[in-house]
């Protein structure tokens, strides 16, 4: 009896937990698929009478969202694609040799993750300036990879520290060249790796605002989702309609992929720290 | 690291010809080799091109008194006046003061709650993969859009927060949020809180998990009441993944930029202006690159000495 009131204040106390965090994302979509009026009825109102769904089609006509949800892709892409390039060879160069001048690279890479990038903004505009990079796509992918890299470098090093070295060998001793080693058989095997790490990369730059907004602020047609989605906010006055519905959609690529593939995601996170 | 692998003799006896042609064994202690060199170049050229050449030009335009930065124009005289106005200007100290407050509020509240809701979905009950899934959930919304959440929460004429203090009597009038500067920082902590609770509880449930049952049966056995095997258990093994997740916390308040920059902007009368928002106020909004350089470069030297005091030695292991 005592263990079966215990169990459900735990329940009760798990789903107030739950409620109470997660109020801020209900109340988000709430807002969006309300009608107007409602939303300046007082009471509020925590679910609408008539829920208008098709707030999200209109938004998606009136307001250049899939532009906006295009350019944040592509960035992701472009900043995971070039940042994975460099950093599967250089995680696996970390783990695999010892390189002289290995272990302080590995520090600077450390340090690198504690760099403002309110600081590096500042030189990184300077030179996208004098190269014509400034109101590209490019300037942000280059940018997001001063943020993914540091971090892919030492995630993928550590999935390769838990592949036994006895695999290169026997490729090895099986007429493999060393890096026939790492395309056919580390790589294969580290795929859950390299997809988590991926995945992590692509939601650095999806989250991105500093740099979208430093570079491309004046170039309308390379707005990236959070950038654009700002622009909605007002001063004075918001039409938080438009605004919460055009956030669902900016929000939901990295719910669902949390949502669904979150081991990966944990997985890299905490790699790092459990040492 | 490398002496656990197997001896390399057999191997390179079964395989002589190979090992002479690469000359590589990736058994033996000592792996120095070319092709380690050539698989980092491509990550150190990177890293050179866009933070080390990057950092070394705002530390240069830090000392010169510089507008808007331009690589193709002659550099200043070399000065320190970037650095003499920093350190007696009332406004940099008020940014310190704006980001230590935040660091100790933010941080503490996003330890308490991130840990209480770690021990909360680490019991046994069913449902409880879905319920640690939920509980993390903000972790994955982007910061612009928890801004645009809360911006609307704390909206001043319909905003939720202000009809729930009037309806629980806490106050008589709608608050204006974003003008009053008390309340436009609690509304900030509040956000950032709300977005960094997350990331502690991921990082605490998987330190838990790492926790052995046995340890907890046999202090049962002993006679261990509940909060005993907390501060003797759970505690004591949890700290070192605690003082790493801290220490990233701290680092990531003392950064941040787009929670504060959209959700106020810096003010009202700069009551949210962090160091990291200084910096990009000066650079971009008032465009003296080089003083905003100088910020910038105290912030990055206070970050890396508040967390080399924080993990000291074990600075390393946190990542």
């Amino acid at each position: 009896m005592k263990l079966r009131s215990s169990r459900i204040a735990l329940y009760l106390g798990v789903a107030a937990t739950c409620a109470v965090l997660l109020f801020p994302i209900y109340w988000l979509l709430v807002t969006a698929i309300s009608p107007p009026a409602d939303l300046r009825s007082l009471p509020p109102r925590f679910w609408p009478d008539v829920p208008q769904w098709q707030v999200f089609s209109r938004i998606a006509e009136e307001r250049p969202m899939l532009l906006w949800l295009t350019n944040s892709t592509l960035a992701a892409l472009g900043s995971v694609a070039l940042s994975m390039t460099v950093s599967v060879f250089a995680g696996y160069a970390l783990s695999r040799f010892r390189v002289r001048g290995g272990q302080s690279l590995g520090l600077f890479i450390l340090t690198a993750k504690m760099l403002p990038a309110t600081l590096l903004v500042i030189p990184l505009f300077g030179i996208f300036r004098s190269v014509g990079l400034i109101g590209s796509l490019w300037s942000v992918v280059l940018a997001h990879a001063t943020l993914i890299v540091p971090f892919t470098t030492w995630m993928l090093k550590g999935y390769f520290d838990t592949i036994p070295r006895e695999l290169e060998q026997a490729a090895m001793v099986d007429g493999c060249s060393p890096l026939g080693a790492l395309f056919r058989v580390i790589l294969p095997v580290a795929t859950p790796g390299l997809a988590a790490t991926a995945l992590y990369g692509f939601v650095l730059s999806w989250s991105d605002y500093a740099y979208a907004r430093t570079f491309l602020t004046n170039a309308q047609q390379s707005w990236t989702a959070n950038l654009g989605i700002t622009t909605m906010k007002g001063e004075y006055v918001t039409d938080w309609n438009e605004i919460s519905a055009a956030a669902v959609f900016v929000a939901l690529p990295i719910l669902v992929i949390y949502l669904f593939l979150e081991r990966y995601l944990v997985g890299g996170l905490t790699a790092g720290a459990e040492k | 690291m490398s002496t656990q692998s197997i001896p390399a003799q057999p191997l390179a006896a079964r395989a002589p010809g190979r090992r002479r042609r690469f000359g590589l064994d990736l058994a033996r202690p000592s792996r120095r080799h070319w092709l380690g060199y050539l698989l980092l170049a491509p990550a150190v050229l990177l890293i050179a091109l866009i933070i080390v050449y990057p950092l070394f030009i705002s530390l240069d335009l830090s000392f010169q008194n510089v507008g808007i930065a331009r690589l193709d124009q002659p550099r200043r005289p070399f000065t320190l006046a970037n650095y003499e106005r920093l350190f007696t200007s009332a406004e940099f100290w008020m940014a310190c003061w704006v980001t230590f407050k935040l660091l100790v509020i933010v941080t503490g509240a996003c330890f308490v709650l991130g840990l209480a809701t770690a021990l909360l979905v680490n019991n046994r009950f069913r449902g409880r993969s879905i319920a640690r899934l939920f509980v993390a959930l903000p972790w994955a919304v982007p910061e612009v859009i928890a801004v645009i959440i809360f911006a609307w929460i704390f909206d001043s004429s319909f905003g939720l927060m202000n009809w729930l203090f009037i309806t629980l009597g806490l106050t008589s009038q709608t608050i204006n949020w974003f003008s009053d500067p008390d309340a436009a920082f609690a509304v900030v902590a509040i956000t950032m809180i709300w977005k960094g609770y997350p990331f502690v509880s991921i990082m605490a449930l998987a330190g838990l998990q790492s926790i052995p049952e046995d340890f907890y049966n046999a202090a049962k056995v002993d006679g261990a009441n509940a909060w005993q095997r907390f501060t003797n258990i759970t505690i004591p093994t949890l700290m070192p993944v605690l003082g790493v997740t801290i220490v990233l916390v701290m680092l990531w308040v003392f950064r941040d930029f787009s929670i504060i920059y959209v959700l106020t902007g810096g003010g009202p009368l700069k009551a949210t202006q962090t160091l990291s928002i200084m910096t990009y106020e000066q650079a971009f909004g008032f465009f003296k690159m080089g003083y905003a350089s100088a910020v910038g470069i105290v912030t990055l030297v206070l970050c890396v000495l508040a967390s080399l005091l924080m993990v000291g030695r074990r600075a390393e292991a946190m990542y």
